[in-house]
């Protein structure tokens, strides 16, 4: 009997140390970190490059602790294609839902590419009640979802610019130069994708409060090519600034067709091919004068320590070629998403979403895009002093070079008119 | 003139011949072999990466660089046809299939390998720009204009006018009967599908340079092939002329007058009324013969 009982505790504690055993590996093996995007994207490939940079330098300096644990960090990414003609919003849910099943991430950073995809995926994390950090997405709705069922959406937090924020930063600038150069004519030509069209119908609408006048807001199917439509209606309507308001790759044909139908208006928006370092190059120069915005620092550093750490790690990193081609919007808030959420983790002392959620909401540090701190909807805010805020850069296109117009604490320049 | 409906004119005439130029390779391949080349949009993406990076990697000045890339998606052209096609010849559908999946393994093959970025543009061949009714136009868009209509008027020459022209019009219209005088069907499949290739070719090289060589640029020419032609008539010239000008024009009359949201939808809308109202286009007949027959 004795024998008996002995044997039966005796494979009791094996059971347990067996079971014991993945638990402890669990606890000790690398935190994993989801990155679902559009990889096909200069973006979303830009911030995958950015997250594993922030990812190696943190795991070179020993990991993030966890209950007295150091433990490394790792990515794990799906190509969602959500950025392709054609491709489902329910696809790219999908690859983001397979992501999860397979690789049991502690969180995601860089997230949803377009806002279309961004609002249904925040259902799905909270479903599966982990921390999302996204930093492409723009989507208006973000905040508006959260403050309207916070307990259900709490495990969602933007790094990324937002739409409401780039209207006010663009609308500011279209101020400016209503101020200093007097002109009060402007055309809109955008993308016909949701957070496009929200940005300029937003500034169209706050620059005719302004003292602006409106001539037209023409949408693009994504993949067009030809812009002679409003260029022609632009130049007729005597339009002094052009708003174009683009992140799809054919989008730069619009300043050279601008340039060779000779309209002489300022090009002033957002052109997303019209804003690495080489696209002086790719379009032989014809850009120039071409006020374009970077959504995020990054691609253009901030003159603070953080910034140009991230600016120089990553031309070493990935090289000089790589580092000119960066992309304006995704990289700077994803290399910042990885630190960010590093340090909630590290004061939460566990990867518990909940505990890791309240620290989220403490962040207050400094990044590659300014200060960083989350709103009450857990929306990084931009400001204009990368001190207190998250920043926004316009520059200008200036015999090859990027000049940085706006915002002022951080200008090197003003705008200027057409040559 | 100067205005919107001098912009429609000259931006429409533009516009239809960039169609008839982006879809010359595609007509001539269905009017000569009977075969529907639906690779023909990722022969136009590849003749643009092609010839960027034999400019860019191998270091070939452009024109070099541009007959080069000529060549070499014609000889690849034909090399499909002996290697994919030729073993499902005569089954239309498996045709289809067949050349849809070498189209799209070209397209997915450059978005695999990272082709995604903002890097590649071909250089325009003329610089500068000329008033035309008072509206701006560059001299590229007229260059093509003058180079669509030149190839086409050569094309009907070479078809209608010289011995392999008509050998490969005999093929295409009576296999058998071609065939009984000599005339071997794989031989005239073969250089129809070079010939097909390398216009896809050049329509790229002038083309590509108006903007940027995008990924999704390779399934966006095959629908505007396939609008044009199916509107026109499958294997007719003057089809496929009157389809670009009347899709060409719709586009740009709705693009200024309805707004440019829309002007895409207009090819789309080609193929589907044309399908539903008369199925072998404006003026082709395949669809009444074989209702005859």
């Amino acid at each position: 009997m004795i024998q008996t009982l002995r044997t039966a505790a005796s494979l009791a504690l094996a059971a347990l140390a067996l079971g014991a055993s993945p638990a402890r590996a669990a606890d000790t093996g690398p935190i994993v970190l989801g990155v679902p995007t559009a990889l096909g994207t200069i973006e979303g490939q830009d911030s995958l490059r950015a997250a594993k940079l922030a990812v190696e330098e943190i795991n070179a300096a020993g990991g993030v602790e966890v209950g007295g644990v150091k433990r490394k960090l790792e990515i794990a990414s799906i190509d969602t294609r959500e950025a392709e003609a054609g491709v489902p919003v329910l696809d790219a849910l999908a690859a983001m839902e397979k992501l999860i099943d397979e690789k049991k991430p502690a969180a995601i950073v860089v997230g949803s590419f377009r806002s279309e995809v961004l609002i249904p995926a925040m259902d799905v994390i909270a479903k599966y009640k982990i921390p999302y950090l996204c930093t492409i997405g723009m989507a208006p709705g973000f905040e508006p979802k959260i403050a309207g069922d916070y307990a259900k959406y709490k495990y969602n937090f933007r790094l990324g610019l937002s739409a409401p924020y780039l209207v006010g930063n663009i609308a500011k600038t279209m101020g400016f130069i209503h101020q200093k150069l007097g002109w009060d004519k402007m055309y809109f030509v955008h993308q016909d994708v949701a957070w496009a069209t929200g940005t300029a119908g937003g500034v169209a609408k706050l620059s005719a409060a302004a003292g602006w006048k409106v001539l037209g807001n023409d949408a693009y199917p994504t993949g067009s090519r030809d812009f002679s439509s409003s260029l022609t209606k632009a130049k007729a309507a005597g339009a002094q600034v052009i708003v174009p308001i683009f992140d799809m790759p054919e989008s730069g044909v619009l300043v050279k067709q601008a340039r060779s139908m000779k309209v002489p208006a300022l090009i002033a928006g957002f052109i997303s091919p019209a804003a690495p370092a080489t696209s002086w190059a790719t379009f032989n120069g014809e850009i120039g004068g071409l006020v374009n915005f970077l959504f995020e620092p990054g691609s253009i550093p901030l003159k603070t320590p953080r910034s140009e750490h991230f600016y120089q790690a990553y031309g070493k990193a990935y090289g000089e070629e790589t580092l000119r081609k960066m992309s304006g919007h995704g990289p700077g808030p994803s290399y910042d998403s990885v630190y960010v959420l590093a340090a909630a983790i590290r004061r939460a002392n566990s990867l518990a979403p909940d505990a890791v959620v309240a620290q989220l909401e403490k962040t207050d540090m400094d990044g590659a895009i300014g200060h960083i701190t989350f709103n009450k909807n857990h929306q990084v805010p931009f400001g204009d002093d990368p001190k207190k805020e998250a920043v926004t850069l316009a520059f200008q296109w200036r015999d090859g070079k990027r000049v940085v117009v706006y915002p002022e604490s951080v200008a090197q320049s003003h705008i200027e008119a057409p040559r | 003139m100067g205005g919107l409906l001098a912009s429609t004119l000259v931006y429409g005439l533009v516009n239809s011949v960039v169609l008839l130029l982006t879809s010359l390779g595609f007509s001539l391949t269905f009017g000569l072999s009977g075969v529907a080349n639906f690779a023909h949009g990722g022969l136009y993406l590849l003749s643009g990466f092609l010839c960027w990076l034999l400019m860019h990697r191998v270091g070939l000045p452009f024109p070099l660089a541009a007959a080069a890339t000529v060549l070499l998606v014609g000889l690849l052209g034909a090399a499909i046809y002996r290697t994919v096609l030729m073993s499902v010849r005569g089954i239309v559908l498996s045709e289809v299939i067949s050349t849809f999946a070498v189209g799209v393994a070209i397209v997915e093959f450059f978005r695999w390998k990272g082709f995604t970025t903002y890097d590649f543009t071909l250089p325009a061949l003329v610089d500068g720009s000329v008033d035309i009714l008072g509206v701006t136009v560059d001299w590229q868009r007229l260059l093509i204009v003058a180079l669509g209509l030149a190839l086409t008027g050569l094309l009907w020459l070479f078809t209608h006018r010289t011995m392999v022209g008509l050998a490969l019009r005999g093929m295409s219209q009576d296999e058998y009967t071609a065939l009984s005088v000599g005339i071997e069907s794989d031989w005239a499949a073969t250089l129809s599908l070079g010939l097909g290739s390398a216009l896809a070719a050049v329509a790229g090289i002038a083309l590509l340079p108006l903007g940027i060589i995008s990924i999704n640029i390779g399934y966006d020419v095959l629908l505007i092939a396939l609008a044009v032609t199916v509107l026109g008539g499958l294997e007719s010239t003057t089809g496929l002329i009157l389809g670009s000008l009347i899709v060409g024009f719709a586009m740009v009359i709705t693009g200024n007058y309805v707004g440019p949201r829309w002007s895409e939808v207009v090819y789309l809308a080609a193929i589907v009324i044309v399908l539903a109202v008369k199925p072998s286009g404006l003026l082709g007949k395949s669809k009444e013969l074989e209702d005859r027959v």
